[in-house]
Parts: C-alpha cells; structure tokens; sequence
C-alpha cells in the first residue's frame, strides 16, 4: 500500500477555502429548507490514522453516527456525527409531529446527513469541477466495528461541524477520501493553483 | 425506444414538476393506479393521487426541488409511502408493498424546467426476508436467555446438593459421635458424684482425726501431724472439692455442647414447623463459639418464646452459615451480635460483625454458588448460596451491606407464616457498600 503524500502548505490552503465556500453553501441549503439559522466551524483538514479516525468520530457525547459513499471522479465515505440533544427541535423544524418514534429519528438523521453531507460534497465538487454521486446514507455503529482492522493506514480527514442556532444541536460532517482520490484532487488542486 | 424501455422497467419510476404535478409515470405505477385514475393522472398532484403519505412526499419533494441534491427513504423507517399491494397479493405473506424511494433533481432538457424524478423499488421479498431473520433471532436470543437462567439454576441445584449430602455425612458423624460421647459422659457424671461423696467423707474422718488428736498419744500425735505435713493435707482438703466441682461443672459444659450438635443435626422432621428463634439462636451461639473462641458474642432478642414456621433444618443452616462468615471474618479481636427484631409479619435477624469486611467488587457475588475468596481448599463458596435459597424457600429476604476494614451486617427477614400459594420472590439479593 502506498504511502499518501500529506498536501502542501498551498494545496492544504486552496482545500481549505474551497471547503469555506462549499461549507457555506450547505449551510445556506439547510438554513432554507428548515428555515432557521445554521452557525458553522471553521473546516478542519488533517491526516489520520484508522485509530485517530476512530477517536475523531467518538469525541461527541451521546451520538447518532451515518455513513454515506461516494463515487465518481473521487470516492470516499463520508461519515456523520449528530448529537442526541436538540434533535426533536430540529425535528419540529423539519415538520415532524410530536412523539417522534424510533423510525422518526432515524429517518431524520438519515435526511439530514444527506442534505448536508450531499450539499458539502455538491460544492465541494462544484469547486474542484470533478463529478460525484453520493449513494444513500445508512445508520453507523463505529463502536461495533473493528477500525484496527481498516485496511488502509493513512487518511485525509475534512471536517466541519454545523451549529443550529436555536438548539442545542449539533452536528460534525467528517469526509474521507481514498489514496487514489486523494492524488487525483492534489492534481486537481495543483492545476487551480495553476 | 427508450420510452418503452423506461415504462417497463421494473422499478418505478414517476416525474413531477415544481408544484408537484405528474408529468410522467411508468407502466410500475401506473400498473397499480386504481382503473379510475390511470386515464387523466397528468396533471395532477402526485400527493393527490397517492394519498396517505402525502405530507412525507411534499417534504421530500420540496427538499429535492431547494437542495437539488437527491433525496433517500427506507423500508426499515417508512415501508409503505405509496399505498401499494404486495406483487403477489395471493401467495405473499406481506399484504403492502415494502418501497425504498429515492427522488433525484433532474432538468427537461427543451424548457429547462426544474423536475424531480422519483425511483420506487419494490423490496418487499427483501423486507419480508429481513424481518424473518430478526424474528428469528428474537427467539434464538430468548431462548438463549432462557437456557442461561436453567444453567444458573442447575448450577444452584448441583452447589445445594453438594452442599446437602456434604452437611448429612456431616450432620450423621456428628450426631454419632454426640451418641457415643454421651456414653462415657454418662458414667464419668455419675462416678465424679460418688467420687466426691467419697472425698468429703475422707475428708470427715480425716478432720474428725485431727480434731479428737489431744486424746492420742504423744508419740501417736506426732505421727499423725507429720502424716498430715508431708501429704499437705490443709492444701489438698482446700483443693479437693473445688477441683471436682470445677470438673463437674467442665462435663455438663460437655453435655450442653454435645445436646446442641445432636439438636442442630440430628432434624428427624422435614417440613414446616413452628420454631421457637431465641432457643435456636441461643443453640447456635453456643455451638459456634466453641468452634471460633476469639469473637465476642453478643445476643439481644425481642422477647422469650418468639415464633416462626418454617423449615427447622434450612433455617438453622442459613443462620450457621452467615454465623460461621461472620466469626470466620475476625482474625483477632472483634465482635458478632445477634439481634432478632419483631415486625408485624415477620421476624429479621440482624447478624453484625466487626470484622475485615467484604471488597466492593465482590459484594455482586457472595450469593453465587462457588464464589468465595478463601484459599483454594479452605472454602467452597457455597454457604451463602445456601443461606439465599434457603430464605428464598421461606419467602424471605436478605440483604448485605458491608466496608471493608470495618464490618458487615446481614440482614435476614422472614415471614412469621409462610405465605400460601404466593410465588416466591425472585428479586435479586440486595447489597450495598457501608456508608461511613
């Protein structure tokens, strides 16, 4: 397996602001669907291993966590971490009668990952003018699974968290990207950097 | 060609425009119109002709038609959005078609209006499947749990017989030994009785020897004085009577120990009966403080003649057995109390102990059978699951709390009758860690 360059300080840059915009806009998208406002962190781009992946998706208290995949020009997983607290507000702003049940809340968690995670990646291939599709999101329990056993040993990690403003919910968007996309986007970026 | 090819695939496949009007539905759908609709469906609000969902269809919709990113639901949170019939509504088990839907932003390319498309899947062989399987598992998991808990119980079973057949061997050579303790017992008694007749007689012709000594000879006089000196008669007629009263008192000592083991072993009777608690706790104070010397026993009960009705057998043993824990606890100094308190309905018996205490993390377990933290070979870590089942029996409680260092109280409770017919009571024991 070969061993996946880090980015440099210029692409590491470009990524960054590409992932502002991109961000940006899919807050906008989810401010407008449930209409209310949508506060988001500064994306964070960092390199991880299977184990570090593993403590990034678990520094949430009391979570919900989906997985989606992506294909396309790059693929990757992108992997959600939303917050237990809060959700029944986002829930009434989502239309939702009250009591929610258990499928409810899974419905609800599986729709807004894919809004977020569809409009994050949406701009960010908009962006880097490549082509994704994401495939369906399903339900994540990362404490059954095994990340020791991954089989890759490196990772670029691109994260942001979404703040809902009126509610104590929140929710942290965590993309992953395989080698060979990863050298396929620093090509792309290298050719925006010009 | 391609419009044949779409209308017969065998997903459904449905497009709507902005205020949610079909444009097109394929033969999947339109296969499973009511006759009515299937002529003028154009047109028409797909929340219209499919009712029951229709609120959960515009919000995806919607979000479809803000976001242009595509929307996903499944069988497993929502199975049926449009009101469907299983495709085989004669040989299916599912009456209603089980639907995954995904609805993507698509653009006709002459006007360049916003559409959405809808893809029905029809997973209902899929859903059915999946539901047996966790139906399945269901019960493998039930009945999994079901053979632990006959596991634990035959476990329980094996430790009480164990425990059973070890305490009738047991209670068999100690009442044959009681038997043939109590022979020669009988015949030291009796010949120590005689044997002090004797002696104070001696000890009368003696006296009267030296009292009438005037009346002897000098020489006779001086004799009989220096008999006396050289076997320390004024010593040995002091000495005398206290040491056989001292004996005697030693054998009925021996007696009583020897009457309290045949009492504790020798329960002719099984079954429920009327037990007098004071005299047993009495019988079992004084059986184990022979055994352990180094404990203080301290013995407080409500008042003479208190009853219950139970099982004499079961009950003895319980008490013994946390007794023995008890006095087993303290190396050195300490104490052991007793108490029996009277409630309305039932009797407890409060057995406290200063001595080393039970750790936190084995206070969970002193009920199982086999636990115990002696050395191999000195312990079997049955007494106290003896003792539960026991007062399990006699639709009792007990409950422990304990600190390490400082001491352990357990409490037993029983009902003074037992109560007919009500199940027994299958909480757990309790225990808690000793407040200071």
């Amino acid at each position: 397996m070969s061993i996946v360059l880090p980015l440099d300080e210029d692409q590491r840059d470009a990524l960054q602001e590409l992932l502002n915009i991109s961000m940006g806009q899919a807050a906008n998208s989810l401010a407008q669907l449930i209409e209310t406002k949508i506060d988001i962190s500064i994306p964070k781009i960092s390199t991880v291993t299977p184990n570090e992946l593993y403590g990034l998706l678990f520094e949430t208290k009391d979570a919900y966590y989906t997985r989606q995949s992506f294909l396309g020009d790059i693929h990757g997983e992108v992997m959600s971490v939303l917050s237990q607290s809060g959700l029944s507000e986002v829930a009434k702003l989502m239309d939702y009668d009250e009591p929610l049940s258990k499928e409810d809340i899974q419905e609800i968690i599986l729709e807004l990952c894919n809004i977020l995670a569809g409009a994050c990646l949406a701009g960010l291939s908009d962006q880097l003018e490549l082509t994704t599709n994401l495939n369906m999101p399903t339900l994540f329990q990362p404490e059954k699974s095994n990340f020791s056993d991954l089989q890759w040993q490196h990772t670029l990690v691109m994260e942001v968290q979404f703040i809902i403003a009126i509610s104590s919910f929140s929710m942290r968007v965590v993309f992953c990207l395989d080698d060979e996309s990863l050298i396929r986007m620093k090509d792309t970026l290298d050719e925006l950097l010009g | 060609m391609f419009e044949q090819l779409v209308s017969k695939l065998p997903v459904g496949i449905g497009i709507v425009d902005e205020a949610f009007n079909v444009v097109y539905l394929n033969d999947f759908f339109l296969d499973r119109l009511p006759h009515e609709l299937r002529k003028d469906y154009k047109e028409q609000p797909v929340t219209e002709l499919f009712k029951g969902q229709g609120k959960f269809l515009k919000r995806r919709l919607k979000s479809v038609f803000v976001l242009q990113h595509p929307s996903f639901s499944y069988w497993e949170q929502r199975p049926h959005i449009f009101p469907f019939k299983s495709s085989r509504p004669i040989t299916g088990e599912e009456t209603q078609m089980y639907q995954n839907m995904e609805i993507i932003p698509i653009k006709d390319n002459a006007s360049g209006e916003k559409l959405a498309c809808i893809f029905l899947q029809d997973v209902t062989a899929q859903a059915s499947y999946f539901r047996a399987q966790q139906k399945l598992s269901q019960a493998l998991k039930k009945e999994h749990a079901e053979q632990r808990k006959l596991i634990r119980k035959l476990d329980t079973a094996q430790s009480q017989l164990i425990q059973a057949e070890k305490m009738a061997s047991t209670g068999q050579l100690a009442a044959g030994i009681a038997h043939e303790i109590n022979n020669p017992i009988g015949f030291v008694t009796a010949n120590l009785d005689t044997l002090s007749q004797y002696a104070s007689h001696l000890l009368a012709i003696c006296d009267g020897v030296e009292s009438q000594i005037i009346h002897f000879t000098e020489e006779m006089q001086e004799q009989i004085q220096s008999l006396f000196e050289s076997n320390h008669y004024a010593l040995l007629k002091d000495d005398i009577t206290e040491l056989i009263d001292e004996s005697s008192e030693g054998l009925s000592r021996v007696r009583d120990i020897v009457e309290n083991l045949k009492n504790f072993s020798l329960e002719t009777s099984d079954g429920y009966q009327t037990i007098e608690v004071c005299s047993v706790a009495k019988q079992l104070i004084t059986l184990i403080s022979a055994q352990y010397a180094k404990p203080e026993y301290k013995f407080e009960c409500a008042r003479e003649k208190l009853e219950v009705i139970g099982e004499p057998g079961t009950l003895k043993q319980a008490l013994m057995n946390v007794m023995v824990n008890a006095a087993q606890a303290i190396e050195e100094k300490g104490f052991i109390k007793l108490s029996i308190i009277e409630n309305e309905n039932d009797i407890a018996f409060k057995i406290l102990d200063s001595g080393c205490g039970i750790a936190e993390q084995n206070l969970k377990r002193i009920f199982e059978p086999f636990f115990t933290t002696k050395p191999e070979g000195q312990g079997q870590g049955l007494g106290l699951s003896v003792a539960y089942t026991a007062i399990e029996k006699h639709q009792g409680k007990v409950s422990i709390s304990s600190k390490e260092g400082k001491g352990t109280v357990v409490q037993i409770t029983i009902p003074k009758i037992p109560p007919q017919n009500t199940p027994a009571d299958n909480s757990e024991p309790t225990t808690e860690a000793l407040s200071n």
